[in-house]
């Protein structure tokens, strides 16, 4: 029992240091009333976010109202609206190349595509696997974290991976040589480099959503599938009839988690194809990075506005979510 | 409706087995009760008839015909649930018509079907409600709409009641009871609760560990409980035993006290046996009796009166006497055994008679 006395020192500083804030807040309290205390718990968070979300938020709605090349704000012209006038600045929205900034609408155009094809694609990629992995089959543990692993991997490093297999002198080409076939330059030629695009983010990423889904699939409870079987339910039917509906929460969060990151999408694609060939594979946040940071003539204005132009799309499509998923919850 | 056999059918999960060489004949018509206690492998069985499970052995034949390997929607049965699983996302109409659309009837029979069954069922008023806007009890009325609509070949029922409070049970016990005398069909009823197998049976199969232990109607278990498992498990309050020795000639010694009862003819002098007496054949006796008991706990309900106490061998015994009683805690007070009604069963547990 010799501890004894060293334990209870701990115990005693311990007990000083807890009961430290006590006084401090009590005054706090005596002064703006318990009611009001609520916002002194949540003043951190407050904090934390306003500089280093609602801050740059302010700056780039700022920024997209400035023009020249200066970084600092104290030093750069206001221009009004000027910028989102140029983003604007379309004969026909359709063709990019009547626009004066093309680059701005091609990316708009591909992220589209590339949104709209990588959604449906990995929607049901995501839940013919999650269907799989929640049936009774062999090493099922197994598969289910060999599909998770992609996902615990960094952007860049599935890029990068995906970059050796591809290249001309690459794995799948070497296969096709190996077989007697002709190289392909899958990532030189525009429509391979935007099938490999989506079929790497949906490769990357499955794994998540496949996550999502089989949760709300063992959610499901295994009664109702055998009520369905003493009914005489045919799987097909089974499957349209109660799993689709009894999954379709999971479904709508999956289905506007992979829009909204779809049109986010840059680093992976970005690491694998650089945009190319030529703007096949160019995003619209790649095109912001790049008027932004990358181009010889940085223009932070028209950057800015752009992000603000598409920071509006997400608001949209997160607030569609919202709408979404209440009404669902208010039947 | 249909006639159901089971021959000698056995249940293993990997090495454990549940169910050990059933066989049962169920008549086309019958409301036989399998009850048992939590693990006796009733449950199972429902589900190796029903289909949702595979029997590892033996033969299930439905009307003659050897339905053990085909699956569940071909046998033609329908079930309700303990949880009831009800389509949480259908409407009542929809979720008792389902079962009717998949067997692609017209949509003219359907309808008329869900309007009999609904009628039947008094659910009209909620048709186009979802079961998560029901009851419990009318989600109960639901399920079994769900089965009645099929017309099925038997109706299997695993413990329908449980979810279901204490006043609201005894009502649907009585509804269950008038609709197999409406539509007389073959019914399968899975429960633990002893009050539900004796109000609703026309026969019960009494399971413990995978085997059944005793076939009979309500009474025939009641009166004759082949074994002391059996005798326990029917019954309420349960039956009381109290261990004895064989005495000569057709007696035997409790304690102190000794008495003659014919089954104790089997016995041999010095044979231990156990005596089963039910609460409600026993009668106090003021002046001496068979034994005296001392009381220790008195429940009062009004109309009948339970007492309970201990024999000088430390046995408890519980007793019920009609009306009221003036006895109380710490007495001691005689009591007779009605000779007629006294079970004696043997060392290994089997009734003699």
């Amino acid at each position: 029992m010799t501890t004894a006395p060293a334990s209870n020192l701990l115990a005693r500083l311990g007990r000083f240091i807890a009961e430290l804030p006590g006084a401090p807040m009590a005054l706090v309290e005596r002064v703006i009333g318990t009611s009001r205390m609520a916002y002194v718990f949540i003043l951190p968070n407050i904090l934390f976010f306003g500089l280093f979300v609602f801050l740059p938020i302010g700056i780039d709605i700022y920024y997209s109202f400035t023009g020249g090349t200066a970084l600092f704000p104290s030093q750069r012209p206001g221009v009004g609206g000027l910028q989102y006038h140029y983003l604007a600045d379309c004969k026909n929205f359709y063709d990019p190349s009547s626009c004066r900034e093309d680059y701005f609408w091609r990316g708009m155009w591909t992220s589209l595509k590339f949104t709209l094809i990588q959604v449906s694609v990995m929607v049901l990629v995501s839940l013919a696997t999650a269907l799989v992995l929640n049936m009774k089959i062999r090493a099922r543990g197994f598969f289910r974290a060999v599909y998770f692993f992609p996902v615990l991997l960094s952007p860049v490093v599935v890029a990068l991976v995906w970059k050796w297999i591809l290249q001309p002198q690459g794995l799948l080409n070497a296969a096709i040589v190996g077989m007697g076939g002709q190289p392909i330059l899958f990532l030189a030629d525009a429509g391979w480099a935007m099938f490999w695009a989506i079929f790497v983010s949906v490769w990357a990423h499955t794994g998540f959503y496949t996550l999502i889904l089989l949760a709300g699939l063992q959610a499901i409870p295994r009664d109702i599938y055998e009520a369905a079987d003493m009914d005489g339910t045919r799987p097909l039917r089974q499957l349209v009839r109660l799993t689709l509906p009894l999954l379709w929460p999971n479904l709508l969060v999956v289905l506007v988690l992979v829009t909204i990151r779809g049109v986010q999408t840059f680093d992976e694609v970005f690491a694998l194809t650089g945009g190319g060939p030529g703007t096949a594979t160019m995003m619209i946040v790649q095109y912001i990075y790049t008027t932004a940071f990358a181009s010889q003539v940085p223009d932070y204005g028209l950057a800015a506005a752009a992000s603000v132009v598409l920071g509006l799309l997400l608001l949209v499509l997160t607030l569609t979510q919202l709408w979404l998923t209440r009404r669902r919850g208010a039947t | 409706m249909a006639a159901l056999e089971l021959h000698s059918i056995a249940k293993a999960y990997g090495r454990v087995s549940v169910l050990h060489d059933i066989s049962l004949a169920v008549a086309d018509g019958e409301f036989v009760v399998l009850v048992g206690p939590s693990g006796c492998g009733k449950s199972t069985l429902l589900r190796v008839i029903a289909g949702l499970e595979s029997a590892s052995d033996g033969q299930i034949r439905l009307d003659g015909q050897d339905v053990t390997r085909l699956a569940a929607a071909e046998r033609g049965l329908a079930m309700v649930f303990q949880s009831y699983a009800l389509y949480p996302h259908m409407s009542v109409r929809q979720n008792i018509a389902f079962a009717l659309e998949n067997m692609r009837l017209p949509k003219a029979e359907i309808a008329r079907r869900v309007q009999s069954a609904s009628e039947m069922l008094r659910l009209e008023p909620y048709l186009e409600r979802r079961p998560g806007a029901l009851s419990g009890g009318q989600r109960q009325r639901v399920a079994i709409g769900r089965a009645i609509v099929r017309d099925p070949k038997i109706f299997l029922f695993d413990e329908p009641l449980s979810n279901l409070d204490a006043e609201l049970r005894v009502a649907t016990r009585k509804e269950l009871a008038a609709l197999h005398a409406r539509i007389g069909g073959t019914m399968i009823y899975v429960t633990h609760d002893q009050v539900e197998a004796m109000t609703l049976a026309n026969r019960i199969v009494v399971l413990r560990a995978g085997r059944i232990e005793q076939i009979g109607t309500p009474l025939e278990l009641y009166n004759q409980p082949c074994n002391e498992f059996v005798a326990g498990f029917i019954g309420s309050p349960r039956m009381n035993f109290i261990p004895v020795t064989a005495a000569e000639a057709g007696q035997v010694q409790v304690g102190a006290a000794r008495f003659a009862l014919a089954a104790a003819g089997a016995l041999a002098a010095g044979d231990k046996a156990t005596l089963g007496i039910r609460p409600e054949h026993i009668d106090l006796a003021p002046q001496g009796g068979d034994l005296e008991v001392e009381v220790n706990l008195i429940e009062q309900l009004g109309g009948e009166t339970f007492v309970y106490g201990v024999l000088g061998d430390g046995s408890e015994v519980t007793m019920r006497s009609e009306g009221q009683s003036a006895i109380k805690r710490g007495d001691k007070v005689g009591i007779s055994l009605q000779r007629q009604h006294v079970h004696l069963f043997g060392a290994d547990g089997l009734a003699l008679r």
